[in-house]
Formats: C-alpha cells, sequence, structure tokens
C-alpha cells in the first residue's frame, strides 16, 4: 500500500507540472491553397504567429502556451465548414479563428454556433455574419456597411455622377456593391449607380471594360480580391478606361497593402484612390508598434491591415481566457460578451444593437488614401482622410 | 465602334483559346482519351516564363523558348510514364482505358498545382512583358502591346502547326495513327515515337500560350482551370480529335463569348460554353466538323 502510495505521488509530482504546461489549443481556419486568397491567408497567419509568439514570451495565457491548429479551407464554404468540424471535436480548441473570406465564415459560424464555440472573425465583411446574431460569433474586423457608408459619404463629397462597381461573384462582393447602392441613394441621390459581378476565377474582363470605353463614368469602384482584382485593374487602365483624366478609380477591397500588389499592377495602380484600415500614419498603441516592428524585423515588409486584425483576433481569445479564468468554450464567450478590450489597434467593446452591428466594433477607423506614384508604399501616399477626420479632396491628383 | 472592338478582342482570345485547345484534340485525336492535367501544362509554361525572367534575369524573349521547352518536355515524360501503359502492351490497363487516363490525369492535375504552390508559392506573379506597349492604337482598336504581340505569335504557331501537320513526314504520320492506330503499325509507323511526339507539342502549345499570356493574367498555382475548362468546350464543338475544328471553335467561342458578356450577360458568359457544350453534345455530337462514326 505504502509503495502505491509512493508511486501516485511520483506520478502525481511528474505529470501535475506537464499538464499545467499543456498549450491551449486555437483553431485556425484560413486559404492555405486556390482557390482561396491565400495572399489573405498567408498574411493571417503572419499576424496570428507574431501575436502567438508575443503572448507566449510573456509566459502564455494562465500559466500556459498558446498552440495554434492550422487548416486549410481554400476559401470554400464547404471546406471551411469541415474545418470548424474537425478542429472543435477532433483538436478540442476552445476558440475557432483566422476567418478572411465571408462565404467560408459563414458556413463555419454555423458549427461554431452549434457547439457553443467562441469565434472570432478575423476579416470576414460580409454583414450576414453579423446579422445571425449568433452569441459565439465576435467581429473585431471591418463590415461591409462600413465600408459602404464611408465609400458613399466620399462619392457624394467628390461630386461625381456616373460610377460603375465591380463585385466580385461572393457573399461579400454582392453584399457591399448592393449596399452601396443604397448609401448612395441616400447620401448622394443624384449620383447614377449600378455594379456588373465578375467571376472571381475570371481572367478576362475586357469584354465588360470595353462596354465602358465609348462612355465611361466617372468613377470605377472595385470589389474584388487579388488575383482578379489585379487583373481588372490591368484591363481598366489598358483600355484607359480608368484611372483616366476622365475617370477615377476607387477600390472598397483594401488591395493597395498587399506585398505583391505593385508586382502585379505596376502603372494601372498609380492614381488609385483606396478605402483602408491601416496606415502607418495612424495612432497605433505602443503593443501594435511592438506588432509593426516585429511584422517588419521578420519579413522587411511594412504590415498591413490583415496583421493587426490577426493579432487582435488572438489576442482578444488570450484575455478572454484571462478573464474568465478558464479555457472552457461556455466562459470564453461570456468574457468576451463583456470584455474591454485594447487590443494592437486601440480600445474598442462589441455592440450589442441586433443587425450589422452586433457583437462588432462599430467605430472601427478607417482612413482614405491614394497612391500617386508607382510602387509607392502605404506609408508614402497621399492621405485623403485620416480617422475620424473629414475628407480633404483638394490633395486628390486626377490622373493624366 | 464597340462591335469592332468586341470582335477584335474575341478573335484575340479565340487564338488563344486554340492554342490550348489543339494540344487536347490532338492528344484525344490518337488517344481517344481526355487528358484532365492541359491546364497544368499551360500553367507550367506560364511560370517558367516569369521565373526564368524575373529570377534569372534573362530576357522575356528568351524566356520563351524556355517555357516552350518545358511544356514539351513535360508533355513528353508525362507521355512515357503515365500514358504509355494504355497502348504498349499493359493488358489490363487498355481494359480500363478510359477510368485509368481520368484518375491518372485529374491526380496529376492536382499533384502540380500543390507542388507549384508549395515550391514556388501561392501569390500571382505578373510576368514581365514582351514590350513596353500598353496602349496600342489600331484604327478604332485600343489594344495592349503584350495582348498584340501574343495574338501574332499564337497565329503564327497555329499556321506552322498547320503545315506541319499537313506537308511533314512527322504530320503525314500523326495523321495516320490518329485515323487507325494499328494500320499506322502495320504501314511501318512507329506509333510510339508518334504519340510521344503528339504529347510533346501538346505540351509546348499549351505552354507557349500560358506563357505569352503570363502579363496578362497573373498566373497563380490554379491559372489553368480557366482555359482548360475553355478547352473542353472547343474540342466538343469543333469535334473531338478534330485539330481543324478546334482551331475554328477556339475562334468562334472568343467571339461569340466577347459579344454575349456585352449584349446579354457578363454573368452567365462563361456558362454560354457549357450551354454550348450540352446542345452539341445532344444534337450534333461530330461537332462542327467531325465525322459520325469511323470504321476500319
Amino acid at each position: 500500500m505504502k509503495r502505491l502510495t509512493f508511486l501516485a505521488a511520483v506520478t502525481a509530482t511528474l505529470y501535475l507540472p506537464a499538464l499545467a504546461q499543456e498549450p491551449i489549443a486555437i483553431g485556425i481556419s484560413i486559404a492555405q491553397s486556390p482557390p482561396g486568397s491565400v495572399v489573405q491567408g498567408t498574411q493571417v497567419k503572419d499576424g496570428l504567429e507574431i501575436m502567438k509568439d508575443m503572448i507566449n514570451a510573456k509566459g502564455g495565457v494562465l500559466g500556459r502556451p498558446i498552440k495554434l491548429i492550422y487548416e486549410d479551407d481554400q476559401g470554400i464554404p464547404e471546406k471551411g465548414r469541415a474545418a470548424a468540424e474537425k478542429l472543435i471535436t477532433s483538436d478540442k480548441v476552445v476558440a475557432l479563428t483566422g476567418g478572411h473570406q465571408s462565404s467560408v465564415c459563414l458556413a463555419a459560424i454555423e458549427v461554431a454556433h452549434r457547439y457553443q464555440v467562441p469565434y472570432v472573425n478575423t476579416n470576414c465583411w460580409s454583414d450576414d455574419v453579423r446579422k445571425k446574431g449568433y452569441a459565439e460569433v465576435f467581429n473585431p474586423s471591418n463590415y461591409n456597411t462600413r465600408v459602404s457608408q464611408a465609400m458613399a459619404e466620399t462619392i457624394a463629397a467628390m461630386g461625381v455622377k456616373r460610377v460603375v462597381a465591380f463585385p466580385e461573384n461572393t457573399d461579400y462582393g454582392i453584399g457591399q456593391a448592393k449596399l452601396l447602392a443604397e448609401f448612395i441613394k441616400q447620401k448622394a441621390p443624384q449620383v447614377q449607380y449600378k455594379y456588373e459581378t465578375l467571376d472571381r476565377a475570371g481572367k478576362d474582363f475586357t469584354p465588360a471594360v470595353l462596354a465602358l470605353r465609348a462612355n465611361p463614368p466617372d468613377m470605377v469602384i472595385n470589389v474584388m480580391l487579388p488575383p482578379a482584382a489585379y487583373i481588372l485593374m490591368n484591363q481598366l487602365y489598358e483600355q484607359g478606361v480608368a484611372p483616366s483624366a476622365k475617370t477615377w478609380l476607387y477600390d472598397g477591397a483594401g488591395l493597395a497593402d498587399y506585398p505583391d500588389f505593385w508586382q502585379n499592377v505596376k502603372e494601372a495602380g498609380k492614381g488609385l484612390i483606396s478605402f483602408g484600415l491601416y496606415h502607418p500614419r495612424m495612432n497605433i498603441p505602443p503593443i501594435g508598434k511592438e506588432l509593426a516592428a516585429e511584422y517588419t524585423k521578420r519579413t522587411k515588409g511594412e504590415p498591413n491591415r490583415l496583421i493587426f486584425q490577426a493579432a487582435d483576433s488572438l489576442l482578444l481569445i488570450a484575455e478572454a481566457i484571462k478573464q474568465a479564468k478558464s479555457t472552457d468554450p461556455k466562459a470564453i464567450t461570456k468574457a468576451l460578451q463583456n470584455i474591454k478590450f485594447s487590443g494592437v489597434r486601440g480600445p474598442f467593446q462589441f455592440g450589442k444593437q441586433p443587425g450589422y452591428g452586433f457583437q462588432q466594433w462599430v467605430d472601427i477607423p478607417y482612413v482614405n488614401y491614394q497612391l500617386t506614384e508607382v510602387n509607392q508604399p502605404v506609408s508614402k501616399s497621399n492621405l485623403i482622410q485620416g480617422p475620424g477626420q473629414p475628407l480633404d479632396l483638394k490633395k486628390l491628383q486626377k490622373a493624366k | 465602334m464597340l462591335a469592332v472592338d468586341l470582335f477584335v478582342n474575341g478573335l484575340i482570345f479565340g487564338l488563344f483559346y486554340a492554342l490550348m485547345a489543339v494540344g487536347l484534340a490532338m492528344i484525344f485525336g490518337v488517344l481517344r482519351v481526355v487528358n484532365f492535367a492541359h491546364g497544368e501544362f499551360y500553367m507550367v509554361g506560364a511560370y517558367t516564363y516569369v521565373l526564368v525572367a524575373m529570377k534569372l534575369g534573362v530576357s522575356p524573349w528568351l524566356a520563351l523558348p524556355a517555357a516552350a521547352a518545358a511544356g514539351a518536355l513535360l508533355g513528353a515524360v508525362v507521355e512515357r510514364l503515365l500514358m504509355r501503359p494504355l497502348y504498349a502492351g499493359y493488358a489490363s490497363w487498355s481494359i480500363m482505358k478510359d477510368e485509368y487516363a481520368v484518375v491518372v490525369t485529374f491526380g496529376l492535375s492536382l499533384l502540380l498545382i500543390n507542388l507549384v504552390d508549395k515550391i514556388v508559392g501561392p501569390y500571382p506573379y505578373r510576368g514581365p512583358a514582351l514590350t513596353e506597349l500598353s496602349r496600342v492604337v489600331l484604327g478604332p482598336v485600343l489594344l495592349n502591346g503584350q495582348k498584340l504581340i501574343a495574338a501574332g505569335v499564337s497565329l503564327a504557331l497555329l499556321v506552322g502547326l498547320a503545315l506541319f501537320i499537313k506537308r511533314s513526314l512527322w504530320g503525314r504520320q500523326i495523321q495516320a495513327v490518329a485515323q487507325n492506330r494499328l494500320g499506322a503499325s502495320l504501314a511501318g509507323i512507329d506509333a510510339t515515337r508518334t504519340t510521344s511526339l503528339i504529347f510533346a507539342i501538346s505540351g509546348l502549345l499549351a505552354a507557349l500560350s500560358g506563357a505569352l499570356l503570363a502579363p496578362l493574367i497573373n498566373p497563380s498555382p490554379d491559372v489553368g482551370a480557366f482555359p482548360a475548362m475553355k478547352s473542353y468546350v472547343i474540342v466538343v464543338l469543333g469535334g473531338m480529335g478534330s485539330i481543324w475544328g478546334a482551331m475554328i471553335a477556339a475562334l468562334l467561342l472568343g467571339i461569340l463569348e466577347a459579344f454575349f458578356a456585352v449584349y446579354v450577360s457578363y454573368d452567365y458568359r462563361d456558362a454560354l460554353g457549357l450551354l454550348i457544350l450540352i446542345l452539341v453534345l445532344l444534337f450534333r455530337p461530330q461537332g462542327l466538323v467531325g465525322e459520325k462514326g469511323r470504321e476500319v
């Protein structure tokens, strides 16, 4: 008996510290291969990895390190759904994050809701993700209403008369183009607006562009993601449609800060006006500056919004676990609902109103800027609207 | 004015489609199987062009033959390692010929996409253009200089291929093997070597098509899916296995799509090809210039 007690004591002594160090598993579903936006997936992964290292370097959460378990959803909704199912049931993750394509998020949140596991949306803009009203879904990312409202205000201020948008054929693209129609009606009723949906897997948009050549609009709006967005921009430029002396090109998809942007568009990017969620001249708290410096150290590049959004997604989960003092998914969800969070982009709280603002960072800051030279980094771009500031249209330069 | 623009752009895209589809038609004509990895020959050509020109700093005009050589080599290797069991002594494989071809070429397609994704990376790469002229004015038509050169090279290649098939000894051997493999062998033609040649030509044409378009389509690992889909439609529309039919069908599809996109619906432009595919299979399975049947 004494021997058994001794053995049990030895086992407990050896095993318990190991148990205390057992990592907290967090599930990440991102596009790591086509046809999803691998560019976005890679950026999200970079942001998450840096934040994971920052958290673990400070002792982890509740004395345990964070471990990220990745699944490749290829930007396909059914794969996103399967990835969420596998991460929750097989890998036993305590929370999910990383989602960056709306159609995939819409599929994955159904699984998270069914298993009552918190889901922190990193970059899915579709309002429908919020409108579902699921208690487990939290949105520190941007949303379509925010972009459409901001773009409609810019369009109204610029006094343009005819606007054509090219959205991609996804929940995000079509959702944003429709919302833009509603906001333009409210804020600039004199503007003639129409949109033409394009295939996100398409390689030739020339017919759609040629139809504009004879009578170019005052503004063309991009609501597509790379690589299709780059092809569209090149074809708009080649046909002399936009950016041109007559027509502005306005990007609502945040293209300009992707690392491969200039390599793919060259001259076609000069003159582009862009809605942005990050600009180096924004006020960033010290932890955000630390993140940016680490990203630059690792990649030699400038960080973009996705790096910050991904880092905030993970930090939110870590903070919620700390506040809940538990890794139980329901306790984490409860903590997230009431959290007063200060992340890499500043402090915020989640909205409670049903609709697009449900569990959303409603006042997420944004900027508008114009690229005036080929290969211009965002930090050197022409900032025409800082966060919370009015537009300064005098700074805009028309293409020659 | 718009109609002229659409016609010219449609014709140019038709030439690109033709360059892709002809190789697929040749393989089908000889082996009666569909190569589901044909789009990846195109992708390999696009990437070879981009990487040789950008990473090695070689002139784009020299990167073009490098891409062609890579495509030809890939085609020949695929024939030797994967397709030869279909006709060279593996009796058990020839019984399940269709199933084997579908599985092996589909598997090859996925393998090549994932290899490029892991080795080169997922980011799209815009290849350097053969000319710096971004806009060329031809009467009422405004064209990208690269597009114009690519169309010219495509046309020259298609004419060259037509002459090669019609006039050269090897071309006549290809025709003979396509008409009757056994008969050609009895007449002293090396059918195995001819099949190898067909795969090499098919790979070369698809790779050149990808290389010529690399500065326009920003290749990513899945770039071959779109032209491969068009090629299947074209091969059926032109008449399964008919090289001339594939050329005519490609030009026709390019023009039809351009007009359909503007005057009917851009959204359904790609569906037009698939609708044509179904209608042709239902009402004219021999295609535009194909034969109804063949007996020897």
